[in-house]
């Protein structure tokens, strides 16, 4: 490999790596917002267990992606098949539903209950929507305390369609992140050219140098600026607009004095 | 005996009489009378729906289209079994005409829904139950479209209306078909209407005791549940009267949900006479 090429590799790989912590830094505070929201509904709904399934593929599978309760660490990755029960109708139709008493042999795919050891016994289902599409369902399962649980009222039901709106932009973010994440990895992960041993080593010390380290506080910075609200996101835009500005103007003065 | 009459009366124009129908509709059951139900399928095996299910289709994609197979998948979620379930209650003796488009494979819902809808309208079933909708705004004009299409066709489409605080199509749209939500009553024959608003029957929906999947039954709430409640009601009314246009459906329905509100409001007032 040639000098020339090493340089060229190093920065490929360098843009790749940032891209890919870049990301990671985006969903990690993502699913906890979304795990915080499911925890103050789920109080206000008097409810157990609460989770969020979004859209796996194009076929209309489902998957957990955050979970509250005693079986939320089984839950999350846990995949339902297309149309399959209720959350799978609630995704495909795009309604709400609450059901009183699910039963003990059952029909809403019984397979993740069999496979938590969960019981599940009353249910509320409600659809997340973003720009008026369907990309997943948000759950609330049994009421706090001993069964049997009440059903959730239809009063309930219009409380979780307001909290699945907060959800569903969570989720949206969560999602678009996780593109970017995914895409990367891939980008990185098809590039057989790259000598692994070595692109292994040259990734541990960029993660460690803090050049890097200063790139992904800026990233955080930015997100965290761009949850304060639009005119803070506008403000952040205009900022940093200005500051490529003046590095173009330099960089021109450089060139001109080179 | 209802006397079916226009919409509206005030000081300029008086009630004018379409038809009368007489009480004999609420003992009748509903024989004859073609449903089809546009949902997640329906369980023909249930119990309470054994040999009521006359064909079931399913959608497929086919290159760019959506094509209709006769199946024996019966019901992958429920909720088509759910609504069968509930209009066999009250027009025990209605046909079932499944179109599963929901939970089909590999279909996305919008295309799915859409030709399930003019499959039913091309098949003139006499009604035809909607427990779904969908807010997309490019579905506004296609689904405009084959409503009037079901109304100049004879097809009677009563659809749910949205749960969440959206519009959704096609509940909004108001000439075409009949819109429902739900209210708290248990009786099917006590539904109401709300002339004016734009969904303007109400009907049974919360916590209604259904059939579901693996012979079993649900108590479930939503309005998905108080349309076909009303799709019961029209069930009975058209084997009664079997030519009655959409149109007139709306009208027997609004001046009999107008009778049972005056009914209602009388016995509240001598309730309230005898507690004085």
């Amino acid at each position: 490999m040639t000098a020339e090429n090493n340089n060229s590799l190093e920065e490929k790989l360098r843009s790749v790596i940032e891209t890919v912590d870049i990301a990671n830094a985006l969903i990690d505070p993502l699913t906890k917002s979304i795990e915080n929201l499911l925890h103050i509904s789920a109080a206000q709904m008097n409810s157990e267990e609460a989770s969020v399934l979004i859209r796996d593929g194009n076929e209309g599978d489902l998957r957990f992606i955050s979970a509250i309760g005693k079986v939320a660490h089984h839950l999350i990755n846990m995949q339902i098949p297309a149309g399959k029960g209720i959350a799978g109708f609630v995704f495909s139709s795009g309604q709400p539903m609450v059901i009183a008493d699910v039963g003990e042999e059952d029909s809403f795919y019984a397979e993740i209950d069999k496979q938590t050891g969960y019981s599940t016994q009353t249910l509320l289902a409600t659809p997340l929507r973003h720009k008026g599409e369907v990309i997943g369902v948000l759950e609330y399962v049994n009421r706090i305390g001993e069964p049997p649980h009440e059903s959730f009222t239809s009063a309930e039901m219009d409380d979780a369609a307001v909290f699945a709106e907060a959800i569903a932009s969570l989720v949206n973010a969560y999602e678009s992140a996780k593109l970017f994440h995914d895409f990367t990895e891939k980008m990185l992960s098809a590039d057989q050219d790259f000598k692994f041993a070595e692109v292994r080593d040259w990734l541990e010390n960029l993660r460690d140098s803090s050049e890097h380290k200063e790139t992904l506080d800026l990233a955080v910075l930015v997100r965290e600026i761009s949850s304060r609200g639009e005119e803070e996101r506008r403000m952040c835009v205009r900022i940093l607009e200005s500051i490529l500005e003046y590095a173009d103007i330099k960089a021109e003065t450089s060139y001109l004095n080179f | 005996m209802t006397e079916v009459s226009g919409y509206e009366s005030n000081e300029f124009s008086s009630m004018s009489t379409y038809f009368q129908i007489d009480e004999s509709w609420k003992l009748r059951t509903g024989k004859g009378v073609g449903v089809a139900i546009i949902d997640s399928g329906i369980d023909g095996n249930h119990p309470a729906l054994h040999g009521k299910v006359k064909e079931s289709v399913e959608a497929r994609r086919d290159n760019k289209k959506v094509i209709f197979d006769l199946t024996e998948i019966g019901d992958s979620a429920g909720h088509g079994t759910a609504c069968a379930g509930i209009i066999s209650q009250i027009a025990p003796d209605a046909e079932f005409y499944s179109i599963k488009v929901l939970g089909a494979g590999g279909l996305g819902d919008g295309q799915a829904f859409l030709a399930g809808l003019e499959y039913a309208i091309i098949k003139r079933y006499r009604i035809i139950n909607l427990s779904l909708g969908t807010t997309r705004p490019q579905l506004f004009a296609p689904l405009h479209d084959l409503l009037d299409r079901a109304y100049q066709a004879g097809c009677i489409v009563v659809a749910a209306a949205n749960n969440l605080p959206h519009p959704s199509f096609p509940s909004v749209f108001s000439s075409s078909l009949i819109s429902v939500s739900k209210n708290d009553e248990t009786d099917a024959f006590k539904f109401g209407f709300k002339y004016g608003e734009v969904i303007e029957l109400t009907a049974p929906g919360v916590n209604i005791r259904t059939a579901w999947l693996n012979n079993t039954y649900k108590r479930l709430t939503g309005n998905s549940f108080a349309c076909p409640h009303i799709v019961g009601v029209i069930a009975l009314l058209l084997e009664t009267y079997p030519s009655l246009t959409p149109f007139q459906v709306k009208s027997a329905l609004y001046s009999i949900a107008e009778e049972n509100q005056r009914k209602h409001k009388e016995l509240e007032s001598e309730a309230e006479k005898a507690q004085e």
